[in-house]
């Protein structure tokens, strides 16, 4: 029976879709009925700096938090996977913040990055490095962003490495050792190439993932200073809820749709493998 | 009174109250945190269930910051809250839109709250010459000086014209060795840079928008130079560094000696008696010297919804929070000027010097808001400030842009 799966896609997917999609050729303010004002949403999109700047920071953040994030979880993925003491605890430490309230995790990023009682000042001090204003210096706010979106994500990342890492035959390793393959040699020729369907999963879910950040935006800086570091999504939601231009936040999120889309079929036809 | 003329000393609504029943819900953005909580339900609920059995209050709290969101969701899913509290800027667009309940027309009339209620607030719920909201309490924005490390300077007094308040800053600006700032002369920063601007704007004489609210003033010669005064403070002077403080500070950098003077709420009074209350003696309020002293005030006003299902018991609960007794306790809380004049004569009022200094001065007092596309603009304003304090804009580039947006989003 289908039905109720086809229904509850329809009604709670499609439906909403395609109300965004609709809605987004409209001025409307909440108060008054949608009206149909065509493209315009997307020409005032596309004259909008600071939706400009949105993306831009966005693009950013993904660039930074996505691959990053993909290399430290497979490098803890690989040790994890291996006979070590504390192997569970290990895991169980770095999934935490995966499933931690990123309000949590953003408060106590405020107070790492506090100017001037924060941890991370302080550790610097130690080594002599001046510290900074993290997030109210627009040189450094988005960075400071990236490395909380970094930080989170290595937890679900470095899951679903282990889980494909333990599908990969141990005979492969055995017969490289065999061969006098160093411990580089079978990560580069075994595991990477083994892990690659992970890897193209993993790889959609983490630009989705980023090109939704929101939560810790919302805490951390209210897309500040001066929008440096507001993302598509805050800036939907400032259109909606602070603003009330639900037509314009439509069209914001179908752009963010379009590119969603598009950086997911070059994810897709980046890691495409032999198989296809 | 209106509120008066229909209710008695605790706040009880005129109406039958056996007439009055149904199940009703309140939207508050005060009221907030756990100490909130217990005045509502456990001290200000009860009182209004006593005289009103049959109606059962629901409360959704949440705060200024978040109060659009649930207004949008509320207005969008048509489950508008029957009565809702707003801050000043808020009733002009939802009173427009017919979302609001026309007061007036249940006999609550602009005259009748300017006779017991401080009339600068009153303005803020009166759309097209009727009431649409009753207010509570008001806050303002000053000047604030600890005057234990202005002694220790050698200065007696807070500064009277800006040229002292930049000469006194520098004078109490510390910073280490090493350039580190420790100590501010002047905070700007621990306030909403908004709220910060517009009380610069208003004691330069500015104002945010011309005389019928139809297009944007705070681009003028005054509005620029109370910008540039600010930057200046910054760059020049130096008497803060941005990143410094900030609106997510725990605590201000006033009570904690981190500054010896700066731009302040009034509920800094509250702050700094839960905190620190020895200072209190120290805190010594002044208007912002400028071209035309003045001083931003806000405030909170208790609204009702067009459509609810039961107005009766949305109205008494309504003139129940803006009664003498509740408004009392709310304002205490929150450590606020009480919007009744009766109340500014209370124990509360008379040992809060900062309200009380905010009353001294209401007469120079300006409020933001005034067109009815003023929530969809005023989350415009932050950026662009501090695009003027961190340099990445002169403060004319930056205000010019601003008004640029505003005047598109008020012709739109």
């Amino acid at each position: 029976m289908v039905t109720p799966a086809v229904a509850h896609i329809g009604l709670w997917t499609a439906l909403p879709v395609l109300a965004t999609f609709a809605l987004s050729l409209t001025d409307y303010n909440i108060f008054d009925a949608p009206r149909w004002i065509g493209i315009d949403n997307y020409i005032q999109i596309w004259n909008d700096p600071t939706f400009r700047l949105a993306t831009w920071n966005t693009v950013v953040y993904t660039f930074w938090t996505v691959p990053v994030s993909m290399a430290i979880a497979m490098i803890i993925a690989v040790a994890l996977n291996q006979n070590l003491w504390l192997r569970t605890w290990y895991r169980t430490a770095f999934f935490l913040p995966q499933v931690t309230a990123t309000v949590a995790i953003a408060m106590v990023w405020l107070w790492i990055y506090n100017p001037q009682q924060g941890l991370l000042n302080a550790a610097l001090s130690v080594i002599g490095i001046p510290g900074q204003a993290w997030l109210a210096n627009p040189d450094w706010s988005l960075w400071a962003v990236i490395l909380v979106g970094a930080w989170q994500g290595i937890g679900i990342k470095m899951l679903i490495y282990i889980a494909a890492l333990q599908n990969v035959d141990n005979s492969l390793y055995e017969a490289a050792s065999v061969d006098g393959a160093s411990v580089v040699r079978k990560f580069f020729a075994i595991t990477l190439p083994m892990l690659k369907p992970a890897t193209f999963f993993v790889l959609v879910i983490s630009i989705i993932g980023a090109f939704q950040v929101f939560d810790q935006i919302y805490v951390l800086t209210d897309g500040g200073p001066a929008n440096a570091t507001t993302m598509m999504t805050y800036e939907v939601y400032r259109s909606a809820f602070q603003n009330f231009q639900m037509g314009l936040a439509s069209a914001q999120s179908v752009c963010l749709f379009a590119f969603l889309l598009v950086m997911t079929l070059i994810s897709r036809r980046a890691t495409r493998g032999d198989d296809e | 009174m209106a509120l008066s003329a229909c209710s008695s000393d605790n706040g009880a609504a005129s109406d039958d109250s056996g007439a009055v029943s149904g199940d009703i819900t309140l939207l508050t953005p005060i009221y907030e945190g756990a100490a909130g909580q217990r005045l509502l339900e456990d001290e200000l609920l009860p009182q209004f269930y006593e005289k009103y059995p049959d109606v059962k209050v629901t409360v959704d709290y949440t705060n200024f910051a978040r109060l659009n969101e649930k207004l949008t969701t509320g207005v969008v899913s048509g489950l508008v809250p029957d009565v809702m509290m707003m801050g000043v800027g808020w009733v002009e667009a939802f009173a427009d839109k017919g979302v609001l309940a026309n007061l007036s027309e249940s006999g609550i009339s602009v005259a009748d709250l300017e006779k017991s209620t401080t009339a600068e607030i009153v303005k803020a719920g009166v759309w097209d010459g009727d009431v649409y909201a009753v207010p509570i309490m008001l806050d303002a924005r000053f000047g604030v000086a600890r005057m234990d490390l202005l002694r220790e300077a050698g200065y007696d007094a807070p500064p009277t014209t800006w040229a002292e308040l930049v000469e006194m800053a520098e004078a109490l600006t510390i910073r280490s060795e090493g350039g580190d700032l420790e100590r501010a002369g002047f905070d700007v920063l621990s306030l909403d840079a908004r709220q910060m601007y517009e009380t610069m704007l208003f004691s330069s004489g500015g104002s945010l928008f011309n005389d019928d609210n139809t297009a944007p003033a705070f681009n003028s010669a005054a509005g620029v130079e109370a910008l540039e005064s600010v930057v200046d403070l910054i760059h020049t002077s130096e008497v803060e560094d941005t990143g410094f403080s900030s609106t997510k500070e725990t605590v201000n950098p006033l009570i904690n000696g981190r500054a010896a003077m700066g731009i302040a709420h009034n509920n800094l009074w509250t702050q700094t008696l839960e905190a620190a209350p020895e200072l209190l003696p120290e805190l010594e309020p002044f208007l912002i010297p400028g071209d035309s002293p003045g001083m931003f005030v806000g405030g909170t006003l208790a609204t009702m919804s067009s459509s609810s299902e039961h107005p009766a018991a949305a109205q008494a609960l309504l003139e129940f929070l803006a009664s003498p007794g509740p408004a009392l306790a709310a304002n205490e809380q929150r450590g606020n000027i009480p919007a009744l004049t009766e109340l500014l004569d209370t124990d509360y009022a008379q040992g809060n010097r900062l309200v009380q200094f905010s009353m001294e001065n209401l007469e120079v007092a300006k409020r933001e808001g005034g067109p009815s596309e003023w929530l969809g603009l005023r989350g415009e304003i932050a950026p662009a400030i501090e695009s003027a304090l961190l340099a990445q804009k002169t403060p004319k580039q930056a205000l010019d842009d601003l008004a640029d947006v505003f005047t598109g989003k008020m012709a739109g």
